[in-house]
């Protein structure tokens, strides 16, 4: 193919063009014929939703009866193959942005993609995580931007105008000013600062936080009614519940651990569930693995300890008076844990999740693969030594 | 000779522009009736009262780039929708919109009106299989054994206004239904379950809600349409409107007593009726939910077709008992 | 082991089973449910073998809208959190950042006013309406199609769900996405004359209920359509986790309201809707008596709301700054679709050290390989829009 230079078009004339400008009528007719196709190609803009989160309910709010979209002749079709305009409404991840891509790639020109939502448009605050593509602009061209968390269905309707208003005058060669109406560029401006910043390291964080000469601790008033309060300290002691210790006992297992559940080892637990299970625990909670890791610890409060994994486990009791049990097993870095599968189904998707995002292995899990990063994905992010804003080629 | 040929060419250009004419208007109007059903206003601002919407939109797919998808069968992908749209319009040759505008009244109309009607499937599943989408495949799959099925209530139904009147011939039949009483009315405990019968069937001969399971487009997309972009989809589009009509054309020459009625010229009459039963058409699809494809089958075969079966006996002991 | 092997379990579909054990001839067809499809509710996959239209066996996969909340959490000060949280059940925002909000009281030993909780609990019963009545709209999108009597139900859902959403409008400013949930209490106050706008809102939306029982639980078509469709039976509902409506169909009463009373609810009398079957006819009669009850119980406290304080807090200039004492702590609450709750492993500092959310959409979801097996495609659309999953909160 070689290298291919711009070519804008301007040397080239048709060898028509003179003769075909010398016929009598014949540029009244075809710009009264281009009026007619512009007329129609802006007033019938179906609509290929890619609707991904919470800005397509917004969307379908904007179809529903209140503004009702139909009003302008949008109507939404559900391949992509019979539409004009692609919405992306919601936060596109870097396992769906192929996705996107191949369906806009399947849309019949002409076609224009409108992205609704700070999701769309940059990434919202998720735009620097490791999962996200920061704007559907990197690989989509993208012509209307609504802005908004979600937008009102008023700001997409106001979109699909300026859309219109596009298409109609770049039909004729004209651009379109962007948005002047100060009002709504105040409104949508962020109003605190990035949340995630690139260049906000955490020593800044710790100097803001401690030049800071305010009381550090929230102070408790006095509760209004408390005889109708339900103690806030059972929420707290709920995590453990009364049957765990007596279980514990039962197996004569020694439990450690201060600060969190009580710790079981790892060879024990799978007793625990089901001796848990036959007592009435009959639903699994969840499953939660957290990474400890030396010197990650901001404050220094929680001494420092070698790098190991904690799994969490959470049981629940059924009807009146539902309790949760909760254990917790320590693990070493690369030592599995027996799954609760053949206990519990529900076991696995959770453990995936964990061993997805965390890095735990089970033992014995009849399927452990990934739940929620691509296959070919390499890293474990939810560990502590990592970084939040680790870049995910291609799109950071 | 040179007269039939003339009278058969220019009616026949007349009930074209006129049936696609409707097509337009009946657009907008399942539109604007959509939208009443569901408190909203549907189209307003495309001319007025939106009525220029379906002009906008034949203008818009006219202007669309024309795909044909890799590994699909190009010749019969491209064939179909035309193929789609001519069925659907064949069927309007036949029907008697007044006891002369006609363009041309067979001798065996209705046998011509079911036969056309069967070739509607062959371009849907021409569709499905080009297409090379299993979505696509699926829907035409489904489009097969649904129109193959009610192609059995269809006839018997049919065949009851037929064995009343005694004739093949649409006019014949409208005729009859003036001279003495339409098959609704009388004997309406033969008339109107095959007239229930013949609209059921003729809803699912043009794939509609109830029955639109081979483009049911929350579990298939679009169903046989998936691939289809610009003026091949509008051709699809179309052709299910044209179907639509001429069906409820046909219902009404069949049962409704055709251009039977007082006070005003017969073409009114046509009109008014196949209009209501239209209506009637898009308020069920507007108000109902869909069938599974086994429910869909267990309709057909075991009601639709037994009460069929019955009515063409009870019709034939009629005719032999009044003659 | 021996405490393994008294554990019965009972013959279900395996889900791990080999596609190669079903179709060793390689007959069945492989049809790719989604990411982007009209009734997959947002981006999730469900990978169906099709025997014909009878589905033979599926893989569902998540995780295409991961959006790494849980890792953005952790870089996060408590208070800046529940913003983020809101994007996660994006249909019953005000559920998730209560449950949030509730674990860091909880950790703090915080009380909150009673004013508070019983905004909250409006809140949440409000939220709970608006919540069915977008599950009933979509769930008739699935049975009926886009063209449909299903897109009429669905519009005629959205009209009345707009009704609350102006009164949170009232209260928070938005739409949804209100942030208004803060630690110790809440951010709005109610708006003078806000009950009586209330009461004129249930007063259009408590008949309109009636007309959509009339609409679905009286239509033959709708029958046909759910009953005995995608049965769960409660055993596994409760191994998998499964909370809330579809565990309530299945037959087990159940509902953190009664069972473990959060906000206000040990003040009131929650009557927990069931109904037996497991299949998709009782989670919709679970989800349309739910709504009766939430309007009843709105009614009943809307004027009784109490004077005093909504947050507990004395005002902190650098709310940021809100340390949580080490420890972990589980709270769960009910939401629209089951046990929302929130694992908090805090170190100590202004950041949570892992914040695990715990989404009953994601548990729901974990039984499609065990019901959906032996319908048919339609069948699967329909399963899927009953199980009501919401995948911000799938994937997070």
């Amino acid at each position: 193919m070689g290298v291919k230079t711009v070519d804008d078009g301007a040397a080239f004339e048709h060898p028509l063009y003179r003769t075909l400008l010398s016929v009598p009528g014949l540029t009244v007719a075809t710009t009264a014929l281009d009026q007619v196709l512009t007329w129609g190609m802006s007033n019938a803009l179906w609509v290929f939703p890619m609707a991904t989160s919470c800005c397509g309910i917004e969307f379908m709010a904007t179809a529903a009866s209140r503004v009702d979209i139909d009003r302008m002749g949008t109507i939404v079709r559900a391949t992509p193959r019979q539409a004009d305009v692609m919405v992306v409404a919601g936060t596109i991840t870097v396992k769906m942005a192929s996705r996107v891509k191949k369906l806009w790639d399947q849309m019949p020109e002409p076609k224009w993609c409108i992205a609704m939502g700070s999701c769309a448009i940059s990434g919202d605050f998720y735009r620097n995580l490791y999962s996200v593509v920061p704007g559907v602009d990197t690989f989509l061209p993208v012509d209307v931007y609504v802005p908004g968390c979600p937008p009102s269905p008023e700001a997409l309707m106001h979109g699909f105008l300026r859309l219109q208003e596009k298409i109609r005058k770049s039909r004729k060669g004209e651009t379109v000013t962007p948005e002047t109406n100060s009002e709504l560029l105040r409104v949508t401006r962020p109003s605190i600062p990035r949340m995630v910043d690139h260049e906000r390291t955490p020593e800044m964080d710790r100097a803001q936080i401690e030049s800071a000469d305010i009381a550090t601790e929230v102070e408790v008033t006095p509760a209004v009614h408390a005889s109708l309060a339900p103690e806030p300290t059972e929420l707290a002691s709920n995590i453990s519940g009364p049957d765990l210790p007596a279980v514990l006992t039962e197996l004569g297992i020694a439990a450690t651990g201060e600060l969190g559940p009580p710790l079981v080892p790892a060879r024990r637990h799978l007793e625990v569930a089901s001796r848990l299970k036959s007592r009435g625990y009959r639903q699994l909670v969840s499953v939660v693995a957290t990474h400890w890791v030396p010197g990650t610890a901001r404050k220094g409060k929680v001494p420092d300890e070698p790098e190991h994994f904690e799994v969490s486990y959470l049981l629940r009791t059924v009807g009146a008076g539902s309790r949760v049990a909760t254990w917790a097993v320590r693990l070493a870095p690369g030592e599995p844990v027996a799954s609760l599968f053949q206990l519990f189904a529900g076991a696995d998707w959770q453990e995936r999740e964990q061993y997805d995002l965390v890095g735990v292995m089970f033992a014995d899990h009849p399927d452990l693969r990934r739940l929620m990063m691509p296959e070919n994905y390499d890293r474990h992010p939810l560990r502590r030594d990592l970084p939040a804003n680790l870049p995910y080629a291609p799109w950071r | 000779m040179s007269d039939g040929l003339l009278h058969g060419v220019v009616y026949s250009v007349l009930i074209v522009s006129v049936v696609l004419t409707a097509t337009a208007m009946a657009l907008w109007f399942e539109r604007k009736f959509a939208a009443r059903m569901q408190t909203r206003l549907g189209p307003t601002i495309v001319g007025p009262i939106g009525l220029l919407q379906p002009v906008a939109d034949l203008l818009k797919l006219l202007q669309k780039e024309d795909i044909v998808p890799d590994n699909a069968d190009a010749a019969i992908f491209n064939l179909v929708p035309p193929l789609a749209a001519l069925a659907a319009l064949g069927a309007a040759a036949v029907v008697p919109f007044s006891p002369s505008v006609v363009a041309s009244d067979l001798d065996v109309g209705v046998l011509y009106v079911l036969a056309i009607g069967a070739v509607t499937v062959l371009p849907i599943f021409g569709a499905g299989w080009s297409s090379n989408n299993k979505l696509a495949l699926l829907g035409g799959m489904r489009a097969v054994a649904q129109s193959i099925s009610y192609e059995v209530p269809l006839l018997l139904s049919a065949m009851v206004p037929v064995i009343l009147s005694g004739s093949l011939r649409l006019g014949t039949i409208v005729q009859m239904q003036a001279d003495h009483h339409w098959f609704v009315v009388w004997p309406f405990f033969i008339g109107l379950p095959a007239f229930g019968i013949f609209m059921l069937a003729m809803l699912a001969e043009a794939n509609r809600i109830p029955f639109d399971i081979p483009e049911a487009e929350s579990e298939l997309v679009a169903g046989v349409t998936t691939e289809y972009t610009g003026m091949k989809f509008a051709l699809f589009y179309m052709a299910e409107y044209v179907h639509t009509i001429v069906a409820s054309a046909v219902g009404a020459a069949l049962f409704l007593g055709g251009w039977d009625g007082p006070f005003f010229p017969g073409l009114h009459w046509m009109v008014l009726k196949t209009l209501l039963l239209f209506t009637a058409v898009y308020w069920v699809r507007w108000s109902l939910l869909r069938f599974r494809s086994d429910q869909l089958m267990g309709l057909c075969w075991k009601w639709l077709v037994p009460m069929g079966v019955l009515l063409v006996g009870a019709a034939a002991t009629w005719v032999v008992v009044f003659p | 082991m021996t405490a393994l092997q008294t554990v019965q379990i009972t013959r279900r579909v395996d889900p791990h089973l080999s596609i190669d054990r079903y179709d060793p001839e390689g007959e069945l067809m492989l049809l790719h449910f989604g990411p982007q499809h009209p009734s997959t509710h947002g981006v999730f996959r469900m990978d169906l073998y099709l025997d014909g239209e009878k589905v033979v066996k599926v893989i569902p996969h998540v995780g295409y809208l991961h959006r790494a909340v849980e890792k953005l959490c952790e870089t996060l000060a408590y208070v800046q959190i529940t913003p983020i949280v809101d994007k996660n059940d994006y249909v019953a925002p005000m559920t998730n950042e209560q449950a949030l909000n509730m674990a860091f009281e909880a950790a703090l030993k915080l009380e909150v006013p009673r004013r508070a909780r019983w905004m909250r609990t409006l809140f949440a019963e409000l939220q709970r309406i608006a919540s069915h009545l977008l599950w009933l709209g979509t769930f008739a999108l699935d049975l009926g199609g886009a063209l449909g009597g299903g897109s009429t139900v669905f519009i005629h859902c959205f009209r009345e769900r707009e009704l609350v959403l102006d009164l949170f409008e009232e209260v928070t400013g938005a739409r949804f996405h209100y942030n208004t949930h803060t630690i110790g209490g809440n951010r709005h106050d109610l708006p003078a004359g806000w009950s009586a706008k209330v009461h004129a809102a249930l007063d259009v939306i408590g008949p309109r209920l009636d007309e959509y029982e009339a609409m679905t639980l009286e239509n033959r078509i709708f029958l046909d359509r759910t009953v005995g469709v995608g049965k769960l039976d409660a055993e596994l509902a409760l191994e998998l986790g499964i909370t809330g409506p579809i565990l309530r169909a299945c037959g087990v009463d159940h509902d953190l309201r009664r069972d473990a009373p959060f906000h206000a609810y040990d003040e009131v009398k929650v009557n927990v809707v069931t109904a037996q079957g497991g299949d998709c006819l009782a989670r919709a009669q679970v989800r349309l008596g739910e709504m009766r009850e939430s309007v009843r119980l709105v009614r009943q406290m809307v004027d009784g709301v109490p004077e005093g304080s909504i947050n507990s807090g004395k005002p902190v200039k650098l709310p940021v700054q809100t340390k949580i004492p080490p420890g972990q702590v589980y709270v769960a609450i009910e939401t629209p679709r089951g046990e929302l709750g929130t694992y908090l492993v805090s170190d100590g500092t202004q950041f949570p050290y892992r914040l695990k959310i715990r989404p009953p959409s994601l548990h729901a979801l974990s039984a499609l390989p065990y019901i959906v097996p032996g319908g048919t495609v339609s069948d699967a659309v329909a399963i899927l829009g009953s199980l009501d999953p919401i995948m911000g909160e799938v994937d997070r």
